[in-house]
Parts: C-alpha cells; structure tokens; sequence
C-alpha cells in the first residue's frame, strides 16, 4: 500500500529548527491495521498529517500505490487523497452547520458523483453505522460517540482504501471508544487499510502492528500474532 | 470603573487593528461627507437672510399664459409695475425698486470696455443694506448721472487710487453720458440672489425710445422688489393681484377675448424663497440658483453613507463578538449588571465614533475646497459655532448609539455558564442573519448611487450630443453687431467677414442658439369657425441663415432675393390702410398648431399678424423647416416663424472650417479695424450649448464620488466581515479540504457566500433606481429612453458583484490556501 524511505520532516521558525521526522522507514500493506504510539510531540501527528498528504515531507519518499508522491504538489495531493484516503479525527470535526446526511455526503461531493448515487451511498452507509435514525439531526443533537460514528462513515462513503484514525476515542468514554473500535477492525476485515494514532494500548490491541516512535525515530515494531 | 472601560476600549482597538481601522475609515469618510453636504445645505438655506429687512422683502414675479402653450414663468416684471404697485396698494405697499441689467459700451479715457451693470430705482437703498465704504449711496441713486459700483470693479478699473469721483462715460442705447463714481460698495456675499457690480439711477426719460425697458406692459425686463408696511400681511397682496392685472393691462388683441387676468398672472416671492424655488423658471435669475431638490438629494445621500458606515460597525461589532465573551462572562461572573455593560459598550462605539470624526474632520479640511469647488460655493468650515458643534456632537452620539446599540444588546445578553464551559459564542443565527440583512442594504444603496450616476451621466452626455437641427459644429457667433457704434457698420462688416479666408458662410440672427430669450407673436389662423389666434415663437433672420446653420427646407423654399415679398413689412414704414403682405418660413411646430396637416399642406397658407404701429399684414408661408432645437435643448421644442427683418441683428453667425483660432484672429482683427467703440465678443454655438448641462456634469460627478464612497466603505465592511466569517469558518474550509475540496471549490464557496446578499440587493436597488431615475429624467422633454436603465442597472450590479469579489477574493484565497491541519488539529 505505501512505503515511507528515509522520510524527515523539519519544522523551521526564525530561531530554531525542529527535527519532528527524522529519517522514518515504514512500509504498510494493503490490508492491515497499524497503530502508531508514542508520548506527546514525538511525531506521531507529523507521520499521520504526511501518510495522509496533508503535509509534505522535508526530505525522503513517500511512495503510495507504487507512485512517489513526495514531490507532488497540492492538486495532485489533493486528488490522490480525496480517491483513495478517509480520516476521523479525535474531536469529529463535523460541520455544525451541516446535517448528518450531508456531512457525510461531503465526502463525495468533491468526486463528480451525480446525486442520486450520492444519496443511495449515503444510506448505505449511514445503515451500516447506525445512524439513519439520525440522518436530519445537527450535529450538535449528538453524543459524541454518533458523532464520531458520523465522522466513521463519511471517511468510508467514498470506497477509501484506507483510513487514517487520529486518536478516534480520545474524545469518547470507554463504551463508546470500543464501538468505534470495533467498527474500524470490522471495516479492516473488510479490506481497508487502517492507520491509528492512539494514546490507549487497549485500543492499540486491535491493530496487528504497532508502530513506537519517539523524536522523530520508529523505536520498535511490535507485530502480533493474528488473533 | 471608568478607567478600566477606557483600557479595555483602547487596547481592544488597538488588538483588533483591521476592525478598528475599517470602522474609524467609514466612519470618517461617512462623517466627512455629512459634514460637507451640511455646510452645503447650510449655505443653500441662509440666503438673502442677512438683510435687516428680509422678512419683509417680496419679488413680483409674472405668469403668462398663452393660449396653448405652456405657462411661460418669469422672475421679472413690466417697468410700469413700480409706480402701478404704490397706486394700487397705497395703504399696504412701502417701497418698490426694480432691476435691470443691461450690457453698456463703457469707455475711460481712450480705453473701450463692454461691462453688465443695473440700473434701478433709489428705493433700492430703502429696502436693501448695502455696506458703503466710500460715498454716498442714497445721493449716488438719486442722480442719473452718478455711478455706484462695488469694491472689486472700483479695483479692477481704479486699482489703488480713490474711485470717489472718477468719470466713466456709458453708452447704452442712444444714451451717452459721463457717468461720475458717487458710491462704492463692499461687494455683496454669495449666499443672496442679487448680484450686479454696479448700480445707476433709472431715469425712464434716459430710455424714452426703448420703452420695453421701463415704460410699457408687454415687456418683462425689470426685478422688481418691494417691501410692505407694518403689520400688513403679503396674503392681502396676492389676494388682489388678478385685479390688478385688469385694471391696468390690456389685451389689445380682441380676438383673444376673457378678462388680461386670464392672460397674465401675478404672484409674490418672498426673498427668501427664491434661491431654492426659484418659481419655476430656470433662467432669468441674476445668478444660477439651487433648488430643493439638489437640496434633499445631496441630504439623502450623506444620510445613506452615514448609514452604510453605521452598518460597518454593527456588524463587525457582532461578528467579532466570539471575542468578547469570555470578556462579557468574567465580569457578568464578578458581578456586572446587564446595564452597566451596555453602558460599557455603547461607550466604546461612541469613543469610535468620536475617533472617526477627528479623523472625518480632517478630511473635510483637505476636501472641502474641491467640493465647494463642484458646488460653486466658497464653504468654509467653523469650529466654534455652536450650531456646528453640536450638530457634530449630536451625530457622533447617533452614530455611536445607532452602530452600538445591538451589538451592545447581543453582548451583554450572553449566558456566562455557556459561554465559559464551551468556549465559544453563543452566537444566534437571529444576529447572523440580521446581518445579511444589513449587507443587502449597504449594497441596495451603493447599486442604487451607481445605477443614479450612469443615468445623470448618461442624460447629460445625450442631450449635449443630440442632434439639434442643425449644424453645431464650426459655428462661431459673433455679438453685439446690433450696438450703436457697430450697428451701421454692420452689413460692411459681414461682407468683409465673408471675404476671410476659412469663413464658408456669415448670416445675422436676432437670436443665437440657447439664448434663453423668448419673444412670441399672435398669429391668427383661417379655421373652421373663422379666425383662431395662436402664440408662436419668431426670430429674425437674413437671407444666409438657413445656409449657414445647415437647415434643410422640409417644404417649399428658403428666402430669396428674387422675391420682393420675402421681406417682412414694417408697420412704422407703411401707410396707413395700405394692404400689407409679405412671405413667411415656419417650423414644423407651427405648422401643426396653426393645423395644418403637413408641411407641404402649409405651403401658399396665409395668416395674420401685426407688424407694428397698429398694422396688420398677411403672410403667405412659402417654406417649412424642420423641428430645430434652436432655443435651449432643456425645453420642448416650441413652434416657430423666421421673418426675413433686418431688425435686432445682434448676431452675426459664421460658418468656418479649418483652425478656428486663426478664423477667429482674423475676425477679431477686422471687428476691431472696423469698430472701435463696440469691444468684440463671439462664442462657439457648440460651447454654449454644452454649458447648459454644467449643472448635471457637475451632479453627475458628485454622484459618481459620493457612490464611490458607498462603495467603498460598503466593501471595506464586507472585507471586514469575509475575514471574522473565514476565521470563523475555518474548521469547516479545513474539514471540506481533507474531504477533497481544491482551493477553487473553496473560493467558489466563500465568494457564493458574499454574492448572496450583493444579488439579493441589485433585486431591492433596480426598481427603486429606475422609479426614481424615471421621476427625474421627466425634468427633461428630450431624454435617454426608459429601456437604457436595465443595461445600467445590469452594469451597475455587475459593478458592485465584481468589487464585492475582488473584496473578499483574497482573503479568501489566502484562507483557501492555508494547510487544513492547522485548523483541525487544536479545538
């Protein structure tokens, strides 16, 4: 699916220079589920913003679906990201203006889908959540384990491979932050590649490669044995 | 407290520099063009109040009107009005004192010059105060051969030396006569209507062979001012104008029938009235005037750019809000009342409103004298006068409570608990959505300036380019050809200027193009029910006029010096209960009143009119021209004859081609080879005739800078709003962007945002545009047509839709282009 060679990213401001990447290797396959972890600033988010093209490294490559993408720039990024990547993010980020429905049909609202499809795409997927009950609601009608059950099915509306999850139950009690859990190893059983940044080492136990990184370097690669 | 309010105001001011900075700049140029547009409005209402007796200072004014034609309205009077008025009204009537202008051939020593000076009654001195410097005036009126004149001619003709007894020696008419400097006056101020540079005594026995000027009825030549007794009421006047008109004028053409008072009508002006009603009649006042209406305009329009100023601060004032409530929560949460913190905040608007007129009182110093200079008015600007004060006192608290108030509302009504726990504003789509309202507005008023200031534009550039019959171009008229000291040497001096090289063709006219006079005869027609008397326009003309001014015959044909009966008989001349006849060219215009059915149908038709004397001639019409906007293009086209008279041809038309300069040199050197005591005047038909729309370029222009201004400060409030809406916005940009949103889709997004209401306003500022252009254009019978307002508006709309864009465009892109991380990471 991607490989990262000798991958750095360097934050400059006027006085300093910070090294938050330095010289990653990482290769992930088509089909797995990694969990990235680490203490606070140890570039965990860096890793996680450039995998999913929000940011560009400094230096190394960053081949994704046999293309290097390092050099591209924002269109092309862009493009690659909006076919192939989903996100969720630890506090949502849903529009508040927007309802449930068409948060999660903004996902394919940029992909020329014509609307009909959109509409049947998104009460597929909505089904598969359990959230069409509350397809009309705003988002701030919800707790935030719908919320982020939202936030799940818009990042796989549009048939991503993969999905980047950046601490997806930060924000949620234990009840909830296993149903999500469970929902991303299930959509993992169902071929898509997931990528989680988590804090918590239960939820980490769901993902079959943990990733350590600390200041910028891969630590340790534990693989588990498949359960 | 105070103190603390104070930091808060001022550190908020400076922490949020592109707010302050939009408001203090809207607000200034706002307050700035309130300011000018007062002192203009000021100046327009204090005319002619500064005379001692200005409550108690009336002008007659004369109404004709003729058998189917428009009321003809005159600020003028017959000469014989003077001494009628004191008879007529002996218990009620104090003073009379007329005026009356007229161009004199003025000579002092061996120099010749041509000046405009007044001649009226001594009474002048009873019923206005004039500020001698040197003389005495009363003496000076009260002798026909002494000269009053103000400061500035004393200067121009005596520079430092005394003028006290000077000698000028006037001619006007057949009088000549040394005139002696008796007075000097200080000049009179602009804010009045009366204006001359100098005054001589009416003596009527000076003019006994031009009794139009003061002895008979049928002339309107004089101004004629009077004041009334103690305690008698101008109704009482007005009440018995009607019965004065009967008692002494007489319709001496029978066949008109009805009573003089059906004819002519009499109404009182008082003189404070007159600069801005100027009672109908656009000329024949001594200097231009305003109107009311410019009055209002101008006043509407600096209240609509106050306004849309005000608009800037309310809804930056509330978009900005998320900022100041945690602000409003703490001190709600350490005890402040509801009301002392609207107090706070309707303190801090009132301190920016305070901020933005020193800074628009600047500007009003830099700008005035070039807006005076639009206005044509030397407006100065007085700090310590208290009415000015407190009208600026008065609008900074208006200002400040009106751009204050609801912000200070929605501010103060936050709930602490909400506000503090979730870190946001409680922000109502009720406020958002008022000020979507409040931008609609801004933008309805700048479309509706634009829309105003292409159609004033528009007029003006129509009607000084119509076509008006005949050729404007390379036309010089030369003046005063019908003065004594030129007069006979006139026909010598055509044939000589017909001879220069450049000159294709001279004619003499009594009239030249947009002269403004009016002279009229009564035609009477063979109708159905015998004779029907009709009023038309006439002129006087020579054999090359037509030739000259390029006018085609419709009908018939032009004067010819094969026929003897071309030329009009004079009454004078002929014998008594001779048959007089004669041949006679009309206008379309004519043509149809007399009613005939068409040019051709008029041709070999007679009709009578007198020709001086007490005798009648018959006049066979040989020729029809077509409809020529001869006289001012600002009014209908009025019918008209063209006698062929050699009479008041003070006119001599010229027909040039080449460099008109080197034309004109050459005329000039011959005029003065030939005519020593008549100076040389001439003018190009096309100049005059565009200085009649000066007053609507001058408008259209202070249109376009006061729409110019909406605009600007409408959109310095819309680049203020874009850049709260995008930071408040930015999770969502963040959000469409990972979803796969380029940086097009996301200007598309925010620039429909800000379209909305720009659209939304062209629909609410087209139909009160065209409502209100269709009103004025009526002012004009020639106008542009209806149908060119919708491409107006469409420009206009386009105008604003493109500005709005360019507004918010960057900022816009910059947010567009900002990393979505930067926005999702942190909450």
């Amino acid at each position: 699916m991607l490989k990262l060679h000798n991958l750095s990213k360097v934050y400059r401001t006027d006085e300093v220079e910070t090294a938050a990447l330095n010289s990653v290797n990482i290769e992930i396959e088509s089909g797995e589920f990694v969990a990235i972890m680490g203490p606070s600033g140890c570039g965990k988010s860096t890793l996680l913003n450039i995998i999913g093209m929000l940011d560009s490294p400094s230096s190394g490559d960053y081949i994704f679906m046999g293309e290097n993408v390092a050099p591209y720039g924002e269109a092309k990024l862009s493009n690659i990201r909006k076919q192939h990547i989903g996100f969720i993010f630890q506090s949502f980020n849903l529009i508040d203006e927007l309802s449930v429905e068409e948060n999660i049909e903004l996902a394919l609202l940029y992909h020329n889908i014509p609307a009909s499809e959109r509409r049947e795409r998104v009460a597929h997927v909505m089904d598969k959540v359990g959230i069409a009950h509350r397809a009309k609601h705003m988002p701030s009608q919800l707790s935030g384990g719908q919320q982020q059950r939202v936030a799940v099915a818009r990042a796989v509306v549009g048939d991503q491979a993969m999905i980047l999850a950046d601490e997806p139950t930060g924000n949620l009690d234990s009840a909830h932050g296993q149903e999500v859990m469970e929902m991303l190893q299930s959509l993992n059983e169902e071929g898509t590649t997931i990528v989680m940044v988590t804090h918590s080492p239960a939820h980490a136990d769901y993902a079959r490669r943990t990733i350590n990184l600390f200041d910028g370097h891969v630590v340790t690669e534990n693989l588990r044995a498949a359960v | 407290m105070f103190q603390n309010y104070i930091n808060v105001a001022l550190r908020n001011l400076f922490k949020n520099k592109l707010y302050s900075a939009i408001n203090i700049i809207g607000l200034a140029v706002g307050l700035a063009a309130c300011i000018m547009i007062m002192l203009f409005v000021r100046d327009e209402l204090s005319y002619d109040r500064f005379w001692s007796k200005a409550d108690n200072i009336y002008r007659l004014n004369t109404t004709f009107n003729p058998p189917g034609r428009e009321p003809f309205v005159t600020v003028m009077a017959q000469g014989p009005t003077k001494h009628a008025l004191k008879t007529y009204f002996p218990e009620e009537v104090e003073h009379v004192t007329r005026f009356n202008s007229m161009r004199v051939v003025m000579q002092k020593e061996q120099d010749v010059f041509s000046e405009i000076l007044m001649w009226t009654d001594p009474e002048t001195v009873d019923i206005f105060d004039f500020d001698v410097v040197a003389g005495d005036l009363r003496r000076t009126l009260n002798d026909n051969a002494s000269l009053a004149i103000n400061e500035t001619f004393a200067r121009k003709y005596f520079g430092e030396e005394d003028a006290i007894g000077q000698t000028l020696t006037l001619s006007v008419y057949s009088l000549k006569r040394d005139y002696r400097i008796g007075a000097v006056y200080k000049d009179l101020p602009h804010n009045t209507v009366l204006e001359f540079q100098g005054m001589a005594m009416i003596d009527e026995k000076d003019f006994v062979d031009q009794e139009w000027e003061f002895t008979q009825w049928f002339s309107v030549n004089n101004y004629v001012y009077f004041t009334l007794k103690p305690g008698v009421s101008v109704e009482t006047i007005n009440q018995r104008l009607d019965g004065f008109t009967n008692q002494f004028i007489e319709i001496p053409d029978a066949a008109l029938g009805g009573q003089s008072s059906d004819y002519i009508h009499y109404s009182t002006q008082p003189i404070t009235d007159i600069q801005l009603d100027p009672a109908g009649a656009r000329d024949g006042e001594m200097k231009a005037t305003g109107d009311m209406a410019t009055v209002i305009t101008f006043s509407a329009i600096a209240g609509l750019i106050l306004v849309i100023a005000c608009i800037n601060f309310m809804n930056l004032a509330t978009a900005k809000s998320t900022q100041r409530a945690r602000e409003v929560a703490l001190r709600k949460v350490l005890g402040a009342k509801r009301r002392q913190l609207v107090t706070q905040f309707l303190g801090e608007s009132v301190l920016i409103a305070l901020i933005g007129l020193v800074f628009g009182v600047v500007l009003v110093e830099v700008m005035l004298p070039s807006f005076g200079g639009f206005v044509d008015k030397e407006l100065t600007f007085n700090y310590l006068d208290p009415l000015t004060i407190s009208i600026l006192l008065g609008l900074v608290a208006i200002v400040g409570v009106l751009g204050g108030v609801y912000p200070a509302l929605i501010l103060s009504g936050f709930r602490p608990a909400y506000v503090l726990k979730a870190n946001k504003s409680s922000e109502s789509t009720g406020s958002a959505r008022l000020r979507n309202v409040l931008v609609v507005m801004q933008f309805a008023i700048s479309i509706a300036l634009i829309v105003s200031t292409g159609v004033v534009y528009g007029q003006k550039v129509y009607a000084t380019n119509m076509d008006p019959g005949f050729n404007k171009e390379n036309l010089i008229v030369v003046r005063n050809t019908g003065r004594s000291g030129a007069i006979d040497k006139r026909d010598a001096f055509k044939e000589q200027v017909a001879r220069l090289p450049g000159v294709k063709s001279v004619a003499f006219s009594s009239d030249a193009p947009a002269s403004g006079n009016e002279s009229n005869n009564t035609v009477r027609v063979p109708s159905e029910e015998g004779e029907r008397s009709v009023l038309i326009g006439s002129h006087r003309i020579d054999y090359e006029f037509f030739d000259t001014y390029e006018i085609p015959m419709l009908a018939g044909r032009a004067y010819s010096r094969e026929y003897a009966l071309d030329v009009s008989p004079n009454g004078f001349a002929a014998e008594e209960g001779a048959l007089l006849q004669s041949n006679l060219i009309v206008n379309e215009g004519a043509v149809r009143r007399f009613g005939f059915a068409s040019p051709q149908d008029a041709i070999g038709k007679i009709v009578k009119m007198g020709v001086g004397n007490g005798r009648q001639a018959e006049f066979t019409i040989i020729g029809v021209i077509p409809d020529t906007k001869f006289q001012s293009v600002r009014e209908v086209m009025r019918p008209e004859m063209y006698f062929l008279a050699p009479y008041g041809f003070n006119n001599l038309n010229v027909r040039y081609e080449g460099n008109p300069t080197e034309v004109v040199g050459r005329i000039e050197a011959l005029w003065k080879s030939m005519i020593t005591e008549v100076p040389f005047a001439y003018d190009y038909v096309d100049d005059v005739m565009a200085e009649e729309f000066v007053r609507e370029e001058n408008q259209s222009i202070l249109l376009a800078i006061f729409a110019g201004l909406a605009v600007v400060i409408a959109c310095l409030g819309l680049y203020g709003l874009a850049s709260f809406t995008a930071e408040r916005r930015t999770k969502e940009i963040g959000i469409r962007k990972v979803m796969g949103a380029s940086v097009f889709d996301i200007v598309r997004l925010l620039l429909w945002q800000f379209s909305k209401p720009v659209l939304l306003a062209n629909l609410i500022a087209w139909p009160i545009a065209i409502w209100g252009m269709l009103t004025w254009l009526e002012n004009f019978p020639y106008r542009i047509e209806a149908w060119v307002l919708l491409p107006l508006c469409l420009v206009a709309g386009v105008i604003a839709l493109t500005i709005a864009w360019a507004t918010v465009g960057g900022n816009a892109a910059r947010v567009a282009r900002s990393n979505p991380i930067d926005a999702l990471r942190y909450e």
